[in-house]
């Protein structure tokens, strides 16, 4: 509880307010194009990668990308995912933080970002086999939805990244993020 | 906020929640076309009932389920690999492209386990409003509370956020920053929008978390509530029967 301070509390609230307001539209258009074409379902799936590679970059501290998903996934209840938005969301952020705290969260280079990022999509792609019927789709179909999944993976994680630099250089994280180690930069 | 037995208002949050996720693990695995069409037929069912719904809320979620099904029969009629399906009836040649039967029969079973899952997942989400949720959470999930109220904090903060938007939006026009119309145009300027409407938002919740500490927030372990949220035995009645759902693939064996 002692690193859980009010204010860490608060700024993943925040980010975690912002993910989930962004994360509305997102359930929305998931379920109306994952209708009618499940190849811009993955396109759009790296949406889920921004709020917590945000936190996670940002604030630089165990558990900020699982706390910031759970609050966005409180307000996403009202979306049409309903309760799996709050399991959708934390096994997002769960997912990215495993390669840091495998890390032993020392390492916050960008790479990891990706890494930890490509890992979770292919975890999701599984899933996403039987549920989409994957298996049944011609092989073009099943080549184009790996490519854009991993594509938006990137670019998602990427933006995320640009804008925790910005973050970070408004000084908003000060306090709260660990100062940068100078070895480590 | 109705108390009636008949209304899933008056249910627990948490038990709407996590009842409905093991029928959405069963219909998410499923491949038939019975499981997710009785499985969703039964959460319609108890929405229409129970569910208290009225004007546009009522009448998506009686014609969505529909639509969805049937835009994804049409669209995975396209999508499905025709080798695996050439054995089947072909129903309709447009040039080099045939609609087997085998395709669509694919399609309305992944329209179904979507429709199920959606109706699973609206069971709560119609239902219930944010901070009943946090309370249930904190109370019977034994979420510390400090978690919780974040939670109730995150909520507060999205009201916020729109005024915000917009007085970043006006600042944005006033110094001419608009660059045109188009959609890469629209996009990049939300992009600009981003990290203003987040820094504030930071800034907002450092001074939310200085005035709940001024005010003793956290001094203790635990904290009471105002407002209880029950948890009753209808609530376990409830759980049992969303969970029962998990047994409808192997109800046609049993039938015979």
């Amino acid at each position: 509880m002692k690193t859980l301070t009010t204010r860490y509390l608060m700024a993943c609230a925040a980010i975690g307010a912002a993910t989930g307001v962004l994360l509305i539209p997102a359930y929305f258009v998931s379920f109306a194009i994952s209708a009618a074409v499940p190849l811009a379902y993955a396109a759009i799936a790296g949406v889920w990668f921004l709020g917590p590679v945000v936190a996670l970059a940002v604030l630089r501290r165990p558990g900020a990308a699982v706390l910031t998903m759970f609050l966005a996934g409180i307000i996403n209840i009202a979306s049409p995912a309903g309760p799996s938005a709050i399991i959708t969301n934390l096994m997002v952020g769960g997912a990215l933080e495993l390669g840091f705290l495998i890390t032993l969260y020392r390492i916050w280079r960008p790479w990891l970002f990706f890494l930890t990022g490509a890992l979770f999509q292919v975890y999701y792609a599984i899933s996403a086999y039987a549920y989409f019927n994957i298996d049944d789709m011609t092989t073009a179909a099943q080549v184009a939805f790996f490519v854009l999944l991993f594509a938006s993976a990137a670019i998602f994680t990427q933006l995320g990244l640009i804008i925790a630099k910005r973050l970070t250089a408004a000084g908003v994280a000060r306090g709260i993020a660990p100062a940068p180690v100078p070895a480590a930069r | 906020m109705s108390d009636s037995i008949r209304s899933l208002r008056s249910y627990n949050p948490v038990v709407k929640t996590l009842a409905p996720v093991p029928a959405m693990i069963v219909v998410a695995l499923s491949r038939d076309l019975w499981t997710p069409a009785v499985i969703g037929t039964i959460a319609l069912l108890l929405l229409l009932i129970g569910g208290g719904l009225r004007g546009r809320t009522l009448l998506w979620v009686v014609a969505g389920p529909p639509l969805l099904v049937a835009l994804l029969t049409v669209s995975f009629g396209i999508w499905t690999d025709p080798a695996l399906v050439d054995e089947t009836t072909a129903l309709l040649t447009i040039g080099p492209f045939t609609l087997w039967s085998g395709a669509l029969h694919t399609g309305l079973a992944t329209g179904l386990r979507v429709a199920a899952v959606l109706l699973l997942g609206l069971i709560v989400g119609l239902t219930t409003d944010g901070p009943d949720l946090v309370r249930s959470m904190i109370a019977h999930l034994r979420v510390p509370y400090r978690i919780g109220y974040a939670g109730f904090a995150a909520m507060r903060f999205v009201p916020r956020f729109q005024r915000d938007l917009e007085i970043i939006r006006l600042a944005h026009r006033v110094r001419g920053v608009s660059g045109g119309r188009g959609p890469v145009t629209t996009l990049r300027r939300y992009g600009g929008y981003a990290v203003p409407l987040l820094a504030g938002a930071m800034r907002h919740g450092d001074r939310v978390s200085l005035a709940m500490e001024a005010r003793g927030f956290g001094a203790d372990r635990t904290r009471t509530e105002r407002r209880q949220v029950p948890l009753r035995s209808r609530d376990a009645v409830l759980a049992a029967l969303l969970i029962a759902l998990c047994f409808v693939p192997h109800l046609p064996g049993a039938l015979g």
